[in-house]
């Protein structure tokens, strides 16, 4: 059995006060749905384990308070970050807008190489929509960035949302990997060559008569 | 040799410990040993790598030879709470050197220490009689890296321990334990065999680079996901059935002289694995003492001539020990589903140990199952059944295969999955006569004759092969015939005909569909014996596979996610009404560890900021450790005192303040705290409270704020902002102690109430009342406070320097004055008019210049930055010129402002 290495990669979710980001959380980790709001005071993370192009990637992924007051203090996270969800509520025009302030911070307070994408969440409360989704397309396209609309509620486009943004980064960090992939495959292709060896510690005689 | 004595020091666990070091605020994670040699100690210091696991992967770094110069002490960081369950820390000194180590919290640091100081305080016994010398710790200079390793015991070494900075990256893992315990187990096994070539050949791969390039918190995680793979290993595994050939055949020394045909492909349809075992290849000297014999590819290549023609067979493995070699072919299609494969030998021979008995072993994954085939020749002649049994369990024991992960203990034979034994086993006949085994032979009655075999016999008493199983055997003894021939032993020693030659298995799953001798190959005084059992492998499904897979991934992501510290608080907003200079107010909140782990806590700064809160708050306790559903109430004080008032008062700042509490670990929590501030005319500046012609309290707060910003830039237009000459409050405080306590004795030198200072500040804040409360001495203490809370003191600090410098001049110091901002001016010359007014009242108060002017000298000429004495002295000699008397100083105290 080959071996693999893991990697371990820190999402941050941010974006407004109610807009969901607690709730994708809880749907991505643990398959769960809690519809009453509570706010988040502080800064949560959660653990989860993906398997991407037969890497094993472990995601930290930290969920921020959205109040405004607290942003200031939840600014010094974003340096951790690998990846970064904007979020946005598609039944809140105002949480939409929001996003341009969200992006400028990450771009002001994240690493460079940092991975975003645009998340429109809630998008089961159709008939509540504020935001079309052509508006999200629109202002990803802007940004550079992947687009999902999503619902925690129903469990719509979570799982790839999550996925996407672990595959950005996992490229992103590519080289880095590789340097460290590559000397494992060297450590994978040494066992070959021992086990070659066995075949072959006979005389010539027995070296030609048999094969592998 | 050298480094046994290494490798029994790291081995003793009581003397050696993992410790942490920390130098110039680099840590480094270290293993530390107590060395002694012929009653002298001394400490070695190694760095290693992570997962170490043999002596290359430790390197001594430092020697520290326990002299009458060394001590050791236990030091508690002044920033660091001592919590349960934290790490000891010590200071290492020798000479004029130090060196800081942490080592875990436990019993085994603690008895570590006690080693260390028993060690110290024998040689502080023994001094000055008697030192050491250290002269066995030459050697260890060559070993230790770096030329600066080895303190000399005598002199002053200039060697500095900044000099000891290493590549390695210092962190404080949670593998520390584990590392300490493979290297501890690694090395005792380096030392408590005696390796020979001569006796084993089995290449021990030390290399375990790969797992230095994994990250080792994910260690423990693949060994868990394993574990519980294995447990559900049913809900993804099917089985299916293999044929497996296993032959074994004694040669008697001699050359492969005829096909093996007869034995090896004797089966209809070509068998899935061939496992082969030969005894007594090769019985001359020359392989028992060098291991090397030019039988083994001889053979070889007559057994891989031999396969079944049937099908492609790809060789595997060959292992050999001096005669005992076994052979292992599998069809080539199944070739690529066997895995981690491991040989090992064991010799039973001369003295227990030699290669001419003994057995050699083959593990190997098929599929999912872990598979064994060991081929033995154990102890000849019919009386030494026992030391059979006992070579058997010497190589059940003995034989040890290493495991991919070097932190998981060796594989055992009987821990695999299958066991197929075979080999010469040399168990005879017993308690018949060699006429009567021959006559029960030659009627076939094999029943009979297998009740007198020694291997059935002790197997029914279960003191061998426990668990194992041997097919009926239905052919004649294979030993012992003469050679080339189907005779039996006609030498003179005419021994009685035995089975020798044998195969049994343990597993589930395993069926024999034939088991026979072929007395057609007569090469050897031994007939070769064959089996071929049908055994059901476990085949991994695929989708299945994924599925369960993924099913503990996910639980142990779960598992793992309810194991990140967590706390509830209490509440996570608190608001202080009507904070008050200098008042202190208190609110509780309380955090509950709602998590399944113990927690350390800890407020943690925010992005620039010096602290992890503003000034005026505190949080008490602002660290520690909370068990598993445990609490703890923590106050959250507020107190604004001078250095925060004149903020506060001119309204720049505000009562706000985020917490963020940080669980080691885990998460982190912002309790926000917001308050409103009375302002006060304490920490306001003179300038502001000049402008000020009502109490503060009673102005808005825009105008307040207004004001002071104003009076700041000095922009103030003289005709609207006509400011008063002195602050009102100065002169309230002044002139009720000039009216009331002239006379009073120990005036400024009794402390007042703090009470009465809380009436007398709001007093003077919100104008509620006429005369000022409070005793004289709570009154001179407002005003001793109302001058220390300036903000900018009566002589402004940029005047200080200059007034110390021509403070013996008085006119200098007079000229000074005059040249002061007005309101500044004013204040001082009123209080100098009316300290002069009190010493004039000597004889009733019992002031004198000598007690006055120290008091007032550091409030109204307060220094910027700290006073040495030269300066306090400077500051005194200031003020004594103007506590003398002169006519042109009276009189502006009874001038009061409006």
């Amino acid at each position: 059995m080959a071996k693999q290495y893991d990697v371990l990669f820190r999402l941050l979710l941010l974006g407004d006060s109610g807009v969901g980001k607690t709730c994708l959380l809880c749907r991505f980790t643990d398959n769960e749905f809690h519809p009453s709001h509570i706010s988040t005071i502080g800064v949560d993370f959660k653990m989860k384990t993906l398997e991407i192009d037969g890497i094993k990637v472990r995601i930290q992924i930290w969920d921020t308070a959205g109040q405004e007051r607290y942003q200031t203090i939840t600014k010094q996270y974003y340096r951790r970050a690998q990846g970064i969800f904007l979020v946005y509520d598609i039944t809140s025009e105002r949480s939409f807008q929001h996003i341009m302030k969200w992006a400028s911070d990450v771009d002001e307070y994240a690493p460079e190489k940092v991975q975003k994408i645009l998340v429109g969440n809630k998008s089961d409360e159709e008939q509540k929509r504020q935001v079309a989704t052509e508006q999200g397309d629109k202002l990803a396209k802007a940004y550079g960035m992947d687009f999902f609309e999503t619902s925690a509620f129903t469990n719509h486009n979570i799982t790839e949302s999550f996925t996407r943004l672990a595959e950005l980064v996992l490229q992103a960090n590519k080289k880095d990997l590789d340097l460290l992939g590559g000397s494992m495959n060297e450590e994978l292709n040494l066992a070959v060559l021992e086990e070659q060896e066995g075949l072959c510690n006979g005389s010539d005689d027995t070296r030609k008569s048999c094969w592998c | 040799m050298v480094l046994y004595e290494h490798v029994y020091i790291l081995s003793s666990r009581a003397h050696a410990v993992e410790c942490v070091s920390l130098l110039k605020g680099v840590r480094e994670s270290k293993l530390i040993g107590l060395v002694q040699q012929n009653n002298e100690h001394a400490l070695f210091l190694y760095s290693h790598r992570r997962m170490a696991i043999t002596g290359d992967d430790v390197t001594l770094d430092e020697i520290i030879p326990i002299s009458y110069d060394f001590s050791v002490v236990e030091v508690s960081s002044p920033d660091e709470l001592a919590v349960v369950g934290a790490d000891t820390r010590v200071r290492v000194t020798f000479l004029d050197e130090e060196l800081e180590l942490k080592l875990p919290f436990g019993s085994q640091s603690r008895l570590f220490l006690g080693e260390v100081n028993r060690a110290w305080s024998d040689v502080c016994e023994q001094h000055p009689k008697q030192e050491p010398k250290f002269d066995w710790l030459g050697k260890y200079r060559k070993v230790s890296r770096g030329a600066r390793s080895l303190r000399k015991a005598t002199g002053a070494s200039n060697i500095k321990m900044s000099q000891m900075k290493k590549s390695g990256k210092a962190d404080g893992g949670g593998q520390k334990k584990e590392d300490e315990r493979t290297v501890c187990e690694s090395q005792e096994r380096g030392k408590g065999e005696v390796r020979d070539d001569l006796i084993r050949n089995s290449q021990h791969i030390s290399s375990n680079k790969d797992q230095m390039l994994r990250m080792p918190q994910f260690g423990l995680r693949d060994n868990l996901i394993k574990c519980e793979l294995l447990k559900n290993e049913d809900a993804y595994t099917y089985i299916q059935n293999y044929s497996f050939f296993l032959g074994t055949y004694n040669v008697n020394g001699q050359n492969p002289k005829e096909s093996l045909s007869p034995w090896l492909a004797s089966a209809a349809s070509p068998p899935d694995f061939y496992l082969v075992g030969f005894q007594e290849l090769d019985l001359s000297k020359e392989a028992f003492l060098f291991n090397d014999t030019p039988k083994e590819p001889e053979w070889m290549l007559a057994v891989y001539k031999s396969l079944h023609p049937d099908a492609k067979y790809a060789f595997v493995k060959l292992v050999r020990l001096v005669g005992i070699m076994l052979l292992f072919y599998v069809k080539k299609e199944h070739a690529a589903h066997i895995s981690e494969m491991e040989v090992e030998t064991v010799g039973t021979g001369v003295m227990g140990r030699m290669g001419n008995k003994g057995a050699v072993a083959i593990r190997f994954q098929f599929h999912n199952s872990d598979i064994c085939v060991v081929n033995c020749h154990l102890a000849a002649h019919t009386e030494e059944f026992e030391r059979r049994n006992q070579d058997f369990k010497d190589i059940c024991r003995r034989i040890q295969f290493r495991q991919e992960d070097p932190t998981l203990p060796p594989l055992t034979i009987m821990k695999h999955n299958v066991v197929l034994w075979l080999g010469d086993l040399n168990y005879r006949l017993s308690d018949l006569e060699v006429d009567h085994v021959k006559e029960l032979i030659s009627k076939k009655d094999f029943e009979t004759l297998c009740n007198h075999d020694q291997l059935k016999r002790q197997m029914d008493e279960e003191v061998v092969f426990v668990g194992f199983t041997e097919g009926e055997i239905d052919f004649q003894p294979t030993y012992k015939y003469d050679t080339g021939s189907d005779q039996w032993d006609t030498s003179e020693k005419c021994r009685v005909p035995a089975w020798c030659d044998r195969i049994l298995w343990r597993g589930k799953d395993i069926k024999q569909l034939n088991y026979q001798s072929h007395m057609t190959l007569k090469t050897s005084d031994h007939k070769p014996v064959s089996s071929l059992l049908e055994i059901g492998i476990k085949l991994v499904n695929d989708e299945s596979y994924k599925r369960t897979f993924e099913e503990i991934v996910r639980r142990i992501d779960r598992l793992e996610n309810d194991c990140i510290p967590s706390v509830s608080l209490s509440r996570s907003e608190f608001h202080f009404e009507r904070v008050k200079f200098m008042q202190h107010q208190a609110q509780t909140v309380s955090v509950h560890n709602d998590g399944q782990v113990p927690c350390q806590f800890e407020f943690i700064q925010k992005l620039d900021e010096p602290f992890y809160c503003k000034p005026w708050l505190t949080a008490n306790p602002c660290k520690g450790f909370l068990a598993q559903g445990g609490s703890v109430d923590i106050d959250l004080e507020v107190f604004v005192n001078r250095s925060t008032a004149p903020e506060l008062n001119s309204g720049q700042q505000q009562l706000e303040d985020i917490l963020v509490l940080h669980l080691e670990r885990g998460k982190d929590y912002f309790i926000s705290i917001t308050g409103s501030y009375l302002p006060s005319c304490f920490g306001s500046s003179l300038a502001t409270l000049c402008l000020l012609r009502e109490p503060i309290q009673e102005m808005p707060l825009d105008t307040v704020r207004e004001l002071s910003m104003k009076s700041k830039s000095q922009t103030s237009d003289p005709e609207t902002d006509k400011p008063q000459e002195i602050p009102k409050e100065l002169w309230m405080m002044v002139d009720h102690l000039f009216r009331y306590a002239k006379k009073q004795e120990d005036l400024f030198q009794q402390p007042g109430l703090r009470s009465e200072f809380e009436e007398i500040r709001d007093c003077l804040d919100t104008g509620s009342l006429d005369t000022l409360p409070g005793s004289n001495h709570s009154v001179a203490e407002a005003l001793l406070l109302f001058l220390d809370a300036l903000p900018e003191p009566v002589l402004p600090f940029s005047f200080y320097r200059q007034c110390l410098d021509i403070s013996a001049d008085s006119s200098q110091c007079r000229q000074i004055i005059s040249v002061l901002p007005q309101c500044h001016r004013n204040v001082f010359n009123y209080l100098t008019a009316f300290l002069q007014e009190l010493l004039k009242h000597a004889a009733h108060n019992r002031l004198d210049a000598s007690v006055l002017g120290p008091i007032f000298a550091v409030l109204l000429l307060r220094s910027p930055t700290k006073q040495d004495l030269t300066e306090k002295r400077k500051v005194k000699e200031f003020l004594q010129h103007f506590l003398v008397l002169t006519p042109s100083d009276r009189d502006i105290h009874d001038k009061p402002p409006q």
